[in-house]
């Protein structure tokens, strides 16, 4: 009974000192940013220092409160924070909770395209490479996964459009959707500015059809990234279960061995794969912000990558303090599954 | 029943609902059919009945320059000048000024193929009490694209709130010579000017700060969200996702001096990357590519049948600036040697053609070609080609021993991409003489834009767009006191009568400009540029950019609007039927 009990408090523990992480984690996080930025420019300077005088410059920025001593804008700034309020970005004069809201159903798109896409590719190929171990098969998917990791994403996605867009001219060059189609689904209630949804109420299916053929490109370009690991990590996994002595004794009863791989050792080796999998959060979200700079994707990485370069630092704070937020929270909700499925972590 | 039928029966299920809700359309607000334009339905203005209606008439000016309604097709551009907002308060930019343009009217503005403000929302405006005042009289029944008439009180409320606002991001500096607005009744505004006979007021009025607004709709103390904007306009918004795509479609109340729209609604989508922008235009997604593509992307889409690329001139200026100070040289009289021979030793020709593939041209002056008064007075100085024995008697003459290390500093992130190559190119024609040594450095933005006015570089490059189209926004930024540039030719905290603009003697020259009009200004005009050149010599101007747009080959109108105003007006777009 003492050893039952000692069990059960150990879950509750184990995530109270998990989410009591979380915490600091986000604060170093958005302290790291917020000084950062504070130290390459300000937005002000950015877009007029070609324009106006010293002074002038001088006096906009004290206007905007930059000039005030960093200590004081950092307190000012966590005390907005924690009341919710992200501020209003300086170059475009855009709530970031609308950048957020607008953009990040972008971004939440893509990455589930891409997610699609990695699974699509990671899991099947991922079983045949384990299937014809060392044959010219798995060498060739086992090369295959690592230039799917490796290659640059805007490299690939440059690539493919050359190849797709400008000389089979089978897929749009870029954006969501074409121009009619936006404007179409803008007519939607409640927009979700996920297009597909919104094409979907709108219910014209030639739009809905557009959206799709505008996500096929950034959707392979970027889940190819996530996919590549994939592939690798079913491979291994898979071939580690087939050794195991279940499996072992499956084959001495007899057991076809498409039957082994398919309905006991293929499933026991997705427990650590799915646990892999939602710690590709961070890694889609670094991936995204190159796709949609390359398919000019308008998701929260396109902003992000706009807002730096104009020196736009409450619109960075604000993305990357969500950013970070849905990183961590991915991480701590791995963690739970981890802990729920496998007792040996929460004794660590 | 067996699991994977359970998955296919759940999927089909999935594909089913999302079927039906797509046929039954059921969240769509618009009563368009589906195959109907979207661009037919409104969703920003939904007080624009009035606009709607088509009752213009009422509206017709005496000097007979009422738009009309757009016809023909929707025109499609694509650009990659971003929007900071279209609150005339809060924006200081090309991309907010393009849409500003074709949303709200100005007081007074510069018709295409004109080189001088006329009125457009004014019925007529003059300098007043011996130029003390500049008061304009209203056009009578000009009303917004929401019906709410416009007054002179509006226009008071615009320019009064541009200047309390005073937003980081606004045009407030603009209005320096505003001492104060006021609308004596509904069809006068008359403005107190610091400055009396200010001859750029007129030109002030078209620019970030002159865009009238509702002042039943607009706030008097902060910003207006993009959406909401109203305007009186050839344009209305229809559709607003911000820098993403906007559809506009032609406002019927519509009476400025613009003429007629010759379109039925403009949609501009945005891009990043100009590569995207040029394939975009290229594959006929957009009708009309315009700001900005690189030159390499505009060499190839010349040669596209696709697609004409059409030139004209521009006002966008490049200069290498000395700083007087600190610049190498022992005394001043070897610097202006070192300057003048480096004006003798570049070949902007070759800058023009190498670098930027003509999409630049060589600038022999300070005010660009094309401009009222302009004189190719560099051109007179120092030629049109490189001189090198010229540039080594300068230098000879000041005992300027050679060869002479030039600390060059440029940035690569502000000016385009080309900029690394077009500094490169000077290297080598200054190093080609054989009377230099450059030392080429580079600093990113923020960086550079701090440290240039701080004595940080003694040779740098410098950029200018002007915020309105008339010569003296390229000298008085330049040469006035407490410049713009302030590399020490005429600072504000100097001696008068010893600062090198005083024994230039050119502020005379920029009191009779500013203030004259007529042939006075004009000779005023080219004595500054001939003086920039002969005298201290503190700004080398190198190249003038073009204003280039690629459109299919159906499209007309583009030609007639790339003119020295550098305004983009969508309503002269149309498309061959």
């Amino acid at each position: 009974m003492a050893s039952t009990t000692a069990r059960a408090g150990s879950l509750p523990r184990y995530l109270l000192t998990r989410l009591a992480l979380v915490i600091p984690m986000v604060w170093i996080l958005i302290t790291l940013v917020f000084f950062l930025m504070r130290g390459i420019g300000d937005p002000i300077t950015a877009s007029l220092g070609g324009r106006l005088p010293a002074d002038q410059l001088r006096a906009r920025i004290h206007a905007a409160g930059y000039d005030r001593p960093i200590l004081v804008q950092y307190g000012d700034y966590l005390w907005k924070l924690l009341h919710g309020d992200l501020g209003t970005t300086v170059t475009d004069n855009r709530p970031v909770t609308e950048v957020l809201r607008v953009n990040g159903a972008a971004t939440l798109e893509l990455a589930f395209w891409a997610f699609l896409v990695a699974l699509a590719i990671g899991i099947p190929l991922g079983r045949i490479a384990a299937r014809h171990r060392d044959r010219i098969p798995d060498v060739f998917l086992r090369v295959s996964g690592v230039l799917f990791y490796a290659a640059p994403v805007f490299f690939v996605g440059l690539l493919g459009k050359l190849v797709f867009s400008i000389w089979l001219d089978w897929l749009p060059v870029s954006g969501r959707a074409s121009a009619k189609t936006i404007l179409a689904i803008n007519h939607v209630s409640p927009k979700t500015n996920i297009y597909l949804i919104d094409a979907i109420l709108y219910g014209e299916p030639s739009y809905i059809w557009d959206v799709l053929w505008h996500t096929i490109m950034p959707a392979i370009t970027l889940g190819l990234l996530v996919g590549g690991i994939f592939l690798r990590l079913v491979r291994t996994n898979l071939l580690q279960t087939m050794k195991d002595d279940y499996v072992e004794a499956a084959r001495a009863r007899g057991v076809k061995e498409g039957r082994i791989n398919r309905k006991h050792a293929f499933k026991n080796a997705m427990v650590p794969v799915v646990t892999v999998m939602g710690l590709q959060a961070a890694l889609l979200l670094g991936g995204a912000i190159l796709t949609e700079e390359t398919f000019e994707w308008q998701g929260l990485g396109y902003m992000l990558a706009q807002y730096l370069i104009k020196r736009d630092f409450v619109a960075v704070q604000g993305i990357v303090t969500v950013m970070a937020i849905v990183v961590v929270v991915a991480s701590f909700v791995i963690d739970v599954i981890t802990a729920l499925i496998d007792p040996r972590v929460r004794y660590k | 029943m067996h699991k994977s039928a359970k998955l296919t029966l759940i999927t089909a299920l999935g594909v089913s609902v999302a079927m039906v809700v797509a046929a039954c359309g059921s969240g769509r607000t618009d009563n368009t059919t589906t195959s109907s334009q979207p661009s037919e339905s409104s969703s920003s203005q939904e007080s624009s009945a009035p606009a709607d209606s088509g009752e213009s008439s009422a509206t017709s000016s005496a000097a007979g320059d009422t738009g009309s309604a757009g016809s023909g097709a929707t025109i499609a551009i694509g650009t990659t000048d971003k929007v900071v907002s279209l609150d005339p308060a809060g924006s200081y930019d090309n991309g907010s000024l393009m849409l500003e343009l074709q949303l709200y009217q100005f007081l007074m503005n510069i018709p295409a193929g004109q080189s001088t403000p006329t009125p457009d929302a004014a019925q007529s405006c003059d300098f007043t009490d011996n130029g003390a005042t500049y008061t304009c009289k209203m056009k009578e029944g000009l009303t917004f694209s929401n019906g709410d008439p416009l007054t002179a009180k509006d226009v008071a409320f615009s320019f009064q709130r541009v200047v309390d606002i005073n937003d980081p991001n606004g045009p407030a500096s603009l209005l320096g010579n505003m001492k104060s607005v006021a609308a004596p009744d509904d069809s006068t505004v008359v403005f107190t000017l610091v400055n009396a006979n200010d001859q750029t007021w007129p030109f002030v009025l078209g620019t970030s700060a002159g865009p009238i607004v509702d002042s039943k709709v607009y706030p008097a103390d902060k910003l207006l969200s993009d959406e909401q904007a109203v305007g009186s306009g050839p344009y209305k918004l229809d559709s607003y996702s911000k820098n993403e795509l906007v559809s506009l479609v032609p406002n019927a109340s519509y009476n400025g001096n613009g003429g007629d729209v010759k379109n039925a609604g403009v949609t501009l989508q945005y891009f990043t990357d100009a590569s995207n922008l040029k394939l975009a235009v290229q594959q006929g997604d957009v009708d009309v590519a315009w700001r900005t593509l690189d030159p390499q992307s505009i060499t190839d889409l010349k040669s596209n049948d696709k697609v004409k690329v059409l030139e004209g001139p521009g006002g966008e200026d490049r200069y290498i600036v000395f700083n007087l100070k600190t610049m190498p040289g022992d005394n001043d009289a070897q610097k202006l040697a070192i300057r003048r021979a480096i004006a003798y030793s570049v070949d902007r020709q070759a800058l023009a053609t190498k670098v930027f593939q003509d999409q630049y041209q060589p600038a022999y002056s300070m005010v660009p070609d094309g401009f009222p008064g302009h004189v190719d007075a560099f051109k007179d100085e120092f030629g049109d080609a490189p001189n090198k024995d010229a540039a080594a008697k300068a230098l000879s003459d000041a005992g300027v021993t050679t060869p002479v290390t030039l600390p060059i500093e440029y940035n690569p992130d502000h000016y385009g991409s080309a900029s690394d190559l077009q500094f490169n190119e000077i290297k080598s024609q200054l190093e080609a003489t054989g009377l230099f040594k450059v030392n080429l450095q580079s600093s990113e933005w923020t960086t550079y834009s701090k440290e240039r006015t701080q004595d940080a570089y003694p040779i740098y490059q410098l950029g200018w767009y002007p915020d309105f189209p008339d010569a003296d926004n390229y000298l008085t930024p330049f040469l006035a006191p407490n410049n713009f540039v302030q590399a020490h030719y005429c600072d504000a905290d100097a001696a008068e009568g010893s600062r090198p603009c005083d024994t230039d003697g050119v502020l005379p020259l920029l009191t009779t400009e500013q203030t004259q009009s007529g042939d006075a200004r004009i000779s005023a005009i080219e004595q500054i540029q001939q003086i920039s050149a002969t005298g201290v010599m503190p700004t080398l101007p190198l190249l003038q950019g073009k204003q280039i747009a690629v459109t299919g080959t159906d499209v007309t109108g583009v030609q007639d609007t790339l003119d020295a105003t550098f305004l983009f007006r969508f309503w002269m777009i149309g498309k061959n039927s």
